[in-house]
């Protein structure tokens, strides 16, 4: 019996006043795909955000990977053990975010360079890889105003893949995208998964959930309302919540 | 379309309009180039240009003017009855009556000296070339003529004019016997750069140049008897270190000696030189007499009057002036002539100068109120160097011209641009330079000056040639073959738009600069004299440069610890940096320049003023550049600081390596034309005497009355500096700009 990489323990987050999230546990497994759906507003972002803090948590613990953070703490103790999380949760935006003054290939080395101190041909015999593993190696010197979106969010998730990290972090990666554009995006995100890699992503592509999610949470209300291997999700939901909300988007 | 090649030549091959401007183009250049060929062989068609006098004498009877020019011919002006010394009220070049005047040809070289006899009236003319003619004027024809080893840089005559003094221009000093033509002797070596030689009124010394050095001979013997090399103000110092280490100026040449004369009595030796002094030696005793201040150009000639109480010195500063003797003093300044004055004399009358010009005049000045009193041409027309300019205009044109035609006829793109460059340029060369050098002439004189109708002529023949390339036909033909798509004929003439704006933009920049230029001469500009002190004041280039350099370096440092306060959440940093904002801009900067030089001092703190100056500026221009670098810090999006953080970037990290980079594109532009108004705001420094530009421009202005002329010169610097700047700003910003969207 392997242990969790994700184990979040009565996570809270209040917004001033607003209490985003309500207490809520999660373990994931190693090479485990977990797809959270959900009503806008009902907190996935930023339980996501929560995981690697760029929201600092309000309580609760988060453990990833053995690296476990006391939510209340602070100081440079602290600020380091954020950063070693970071450099092993990956994390993909839904505005893809690319640093548009960096080609793709420098958007892709600058992290192991600057984080990781790797020297430069290390990192570009790395980064020439995980080019091409995305299927982007000809776009290598273009500048991200010149990419598709597609192109971008390709090129996004090759530069988290570049830390190494042990899980990846997916916050509505193709909802920026023309529609004609997404299949691309979610065949790169499917061969990761095939690759083994543990998996978040807060999607509405049912399509994924259903093929290659290993398990699908519905959140709404800062809390898990369902969760539940896709087979059963998405054909005989338990909850009244879960069909109202699956007869809404399908 | 392959298989069908000839159409393809037919259709491009140059019809109609085209065929007209083709012919037009390769005739004007054929035409150019064989004027300005049968121009530099000496061929006999020129348009109306005037050649340089070169030597000027007053006949005995003091009733006409004799003045020999660059083209070998002597003119003697016989000066009305009615002409006194009446000072005019208003003396207007178009309607003054031209003098009588009498041409004597025969020389075959440029008249370098002219002297009357005194009893019998003849006039003795020596050209370049070595040969001295004897004339009586009424008749018009030598009487004798006799040869001297040429060719001659300058010669003199002994007062009784039995003997005369020659330099060449290999350098050899000679004295010559004027009534046998013999030679009676050589003097020194032909060593060294000889360009003046002087002989007494008694003919006993002979004096020429020598590089800076005057060497002097008794003609008699043609023993050395002195070498005036230079000696210090105080006599009791020997050589030129002692002198200037006790604070004493050495008196000598410093550049080559350009002009020389005896005093009357024999006793005074005066020199010009081209380091534009002049000084008078004491024959006596080889020291310097007096030394007078000179010209702002090379002394042309010297003369002194029969009495020998004054020197009439020229310069290649377009003035004339008295120098009082003893002493040297400038008693008196006649500015008016439009090229090196290259020589003057006393008369006709007893209170008038006359002075010969390379100009192409002979002005006539009273001495009273230094004016013209009566101005002649050698030749009525365009001045002498735009003459020079035109054929050599048509020189290039010419060639140029017939590259263009070769490539019109072939139908290749560059050679249309060639030919409309070309004809753009040419009306602006052939008549607006000379036109706005007519206007240019001083305000008291009211001239109409006649442009001569061959170059108006061609001025609208370039005009008309330059609208027939411009037309739409010939244009496009010349952009894209008339077989291409129809899409690249659309593109073509896109270009060819675009390319007309150009065009016509680059004459409209270049008609404005002549306009610009001719509106400053009106101001009656001293040219030489800005000539004179353009490197002194141009010394302070290289300090304003570099004052705005470290204070624009300065300035962006704090300008980003600033923003960086001002963006911080630390209520200490946050505080500081407002602080410093609101004091700065709330305070002029000349306030705080003094505050910097004046203030601190007070508190024990003594700063170099141009140490006060960087600081002053560059602390100032932070404060205003804080919040440009602020507003470009921000506008760097959350998502990107997001982005960088996921990545285990640190805040310092994703600073250095995300925001920063992003915002320095933003701020380029602003920070850009902040670097402009600083670059022109380095000049307040002056008030602190950092010798930068603005001061020497100040300092020289003032001390000579001319602050116009200096400050022009620094305006003309910080603009040039300001446009190159852009220029580069412009660069940059394409550079930056990669990652944009286009
Ligand atoms: N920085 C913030 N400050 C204040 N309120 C916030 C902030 N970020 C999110 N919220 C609030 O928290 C709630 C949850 O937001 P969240 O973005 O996590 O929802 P979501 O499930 O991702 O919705 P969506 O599908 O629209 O992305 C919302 O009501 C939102 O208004
Ligand atoms: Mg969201």
């Amino acid at each position: 019996m392997t242990e969790p990489i994700i184990k979040v323990r009565g996570l809270h987050k209040y917004f001033g006043p607003l209490h985003v999230i309500h207490g809520v546990d999660l373990d994931v497994m190693p090479a485990e795909v977990v797809v959270i759906v959900g009503p806008s507003g009902g907190g996935k972002s930023t339980f996501l955000r929560c995981l690697n803090f760029l929201e600092e948590p309000s309580a609760g613990t988060i453990e990833i990977d053995h690296v476990e953070i006391g939510v209340r703490d602070t100081g440079a103790k602290h600020r380091q053990l954020i950063r070693e999380i970071r450099q092993k949760a990956g994390m993909v935006f839904q505005q893809f975010n690319l640093f548009p003054h960096m080609t793709a290939m420098e958007n892709v080395i600058e992290a192991p360079l600057t984080v990781k101190k790797l020297d430069r041909p290390a990192a570009t015999a790395k980064a020439e890889k995980l080019l091409s593993w995305v299927g982007l190696s000809h776009k290598r010197d273009e500048y991200p105003s010149r990419l598709s979106g597609g192109q971008q969010q390709r090129v996004a998730i090759a530069r988290a893949l570049a830390m190494e990290p042990k899980i990846m972090l997916f916050d509505e990666p193709t909802s920026a995208l023309d529609p004609e554009l997404i299949g691309e995006v979610v065949e790169v995100m499917e061969r990761l998964a095939h690759e083994g890699m543990t998996m978040l992503v807060v999607t509405h592509e049912i399509h994924f959930a259903r093929d290659v999610a290993d398990r699908v949470i519905l959140m709404a209300d800062g809390g898990w309302v369902e969760m539940g291997p896709p087979g059963q999700f998405f054909t005989e939901p338990k909850e009244e919540r879960t069909r109202q909300f699956l007869a809404h988007i399908l | 379309m392959a298989g069908r090649p000839d159409d393809t030549a037919a259709a491009d091959r140059v019809t109609g309009a085209s065929r007209t401007a083709l012919i037009l183009v390769a005739a004007t250049a054929a035409l150019s180039l064989l004027f300005a060929i049968q121009y530099y062989l000496g061929g006999p068609i020129r348009l109306p240009v005037i050649s340089e006098v070169l030597s000027v004498a007053v006949s005995p009877d003091q009733r006409s003017i004799a003045a020999g020019s660059q083209d070998g011919m002597v003119r003697v002006w016989n000066m009305p009855a009615a002409f006194s010394s009446a000072i005019l009220a208003e003396f207007d070049l178009a309607r003054a009556p031209t003098w009588p005047v009498q041409g004597l040809t025969g020389h075959r070289g440029a008249v370098i000296e002219l002297v009357y006899e005194p009893e019998s009236g003849d006039l003795i003319s020596v050209d370049s070339q070595g040969e001295v003619r004897f004339w009586d004027p009424a008749q018009g024809k030598p009487t004798r003529s006799m040869t001297i080893d040429g060719p001659v840089s300058d010669v003199d005559f002994s007062r009784d004019l039995s003997t005369m003094a020659s330099v060449g221009t290999d350098n050899r000093v000679a004295l010559w016997s004027v009534e046998t033509g013999q030679l009676i002797g050589r003097l020194g070596s032909p060593a060294s750069a000889r360009w003046a030689v002087a002989l007494s009124g008694d003919g006993v010394l002979i004096a020429a140049g020598m590089g800076s050095h005057i060497q002097v001979w008794d003609a008699q013997t043609g023993t050395l008897v002195w070498e005036l090399a230079g000696n210090c103000e105080s006599q009791a110092l020997e050589t030129e270190d002692e002198c200037l280490q006790d604070d004493k100026s050495w008196l000598a040449h410093t550049k080559a000696v350009t002009a020389l004369a005896f005093s009357p009595d024999g006793a005074l030796l005066a020199s010009g030189s081209a380091d534009t002094t002049v000084l008078f030696w004491n024959i006596q005793t080889g020291k310097v007499a007096s030394s007078s201040e000179g010209h702002w150009g090379p002394i042309t000639s010297l003369q002194f009057d029969p009495e020998g109480r004054a020197v009439l010195s020229t310069g290649a500063d377009n003035v004339l002036k008295t120098l009082r003797l003893p002493g040297g003093k400038s008693s008196g300044t006649y500015g008016g002539h439009f090229g090196a004055v290259e020589r003057a004399t006393w008369g006709p009358l007893d209170t008038m100068l006359v002075s010969a010009s390379s100009d192409g005049t002979i002005r006539v000045w009273e001495t009273a109120n230094q004016y013209t009193i009566h101005m002649e041409w050698s030749r009525l027309g365009l001045q002498r160097v735009w003459g020079r300019t035109l054929a050599g205009w048509m020189l290039v044109s010419g060639i140029l011209g017939l590259v263009a035609a070769w490539g019109l006829s072939r139908i290749e793109r560059w050679s249309h641009i060639l030919a409309m460059a070309l004809f753009m340029l040419g009306p602006i060369v052939v008549i607006g330079l000379p036109l706005f050098e007519v206007l240019g002439y001083p305000l008291v004189t009211v001239t109409r000056l006649r442009i001569s109708w061959p170059l108006i002529l061609l001025a609208v023949w370039y005009t008309a040639l330059l609208v027939a390339l411009m037309r739409e036909p010939v244009a496009l033909l010349y952009e894209a073959p008339r077989s291409a798509r129809l899409a690249e004929q659309l593109q073509a003439s896109q270009r060819t738009i675009r390319l007309r704006f150009g065009v016509y933009g680059v004459g409209v920049w270049i008609g404005l600069l002549v306009l610009l230029f001719t509106v400053l001469r009106r101001f009656k500009l001293d040219v030489a004299f800005m000539g004179h002190f353009f490197s002194f004041i141009m010394g302070g280039a290289s300090i304003t440069l570099y004052i705005s350099a470290a204070s624009i370096a300065l300035a962006v440092v704090l300008a980003l610890l600033g923003a960086l306060g001002r963006l911080s959440r630390n209520p200490i940093a946050n505080g500081i940096s407002s602080f410093y904002i609101s004091l700065i801009r709330g305070t002029p900067l000349l306030v705080q320049i003094f505050v910097w030089y004046l203030g601190l001092p007070q508190l024990g703190i003594r700063l170099e003023a141009e140490l006060a100056g960087i600081l002053a500026l560059g602390v100032n221009y932070g404060a205003y550049m804080t919040e440009v670098f602020r507003a470009g810090i921000q506008a760097i999006g959350k998502g990107q600081h997001e982005a960088a953080h996921a990545l285990g970037m640190t805040r310092g990290q994703t600073f250095r390596r995300i925001v920063l980079p992003q915002a320095f594109r933003i701020v380029i532009p602003p920070i850009g034309n902040e670097f402009i108004a600083m670059m022109k705001d380095s000049s307040l420094v002056y008030v602190m005497g950092v010798w930068e530009l603005t001061f020497r421009a100040n300092k020289v202005g003032r001390q000579n009355f001319r602050a116009m002329e200096t400050f022009l010169i620094a305006a003309a610097f910080y603009w040039v500096l300001t446009v190159a700047f852009q220029f580069l700003q412009g660069k940059l910003e394409t550079r930056m700009a990669r990652g944009e969207r286009k």
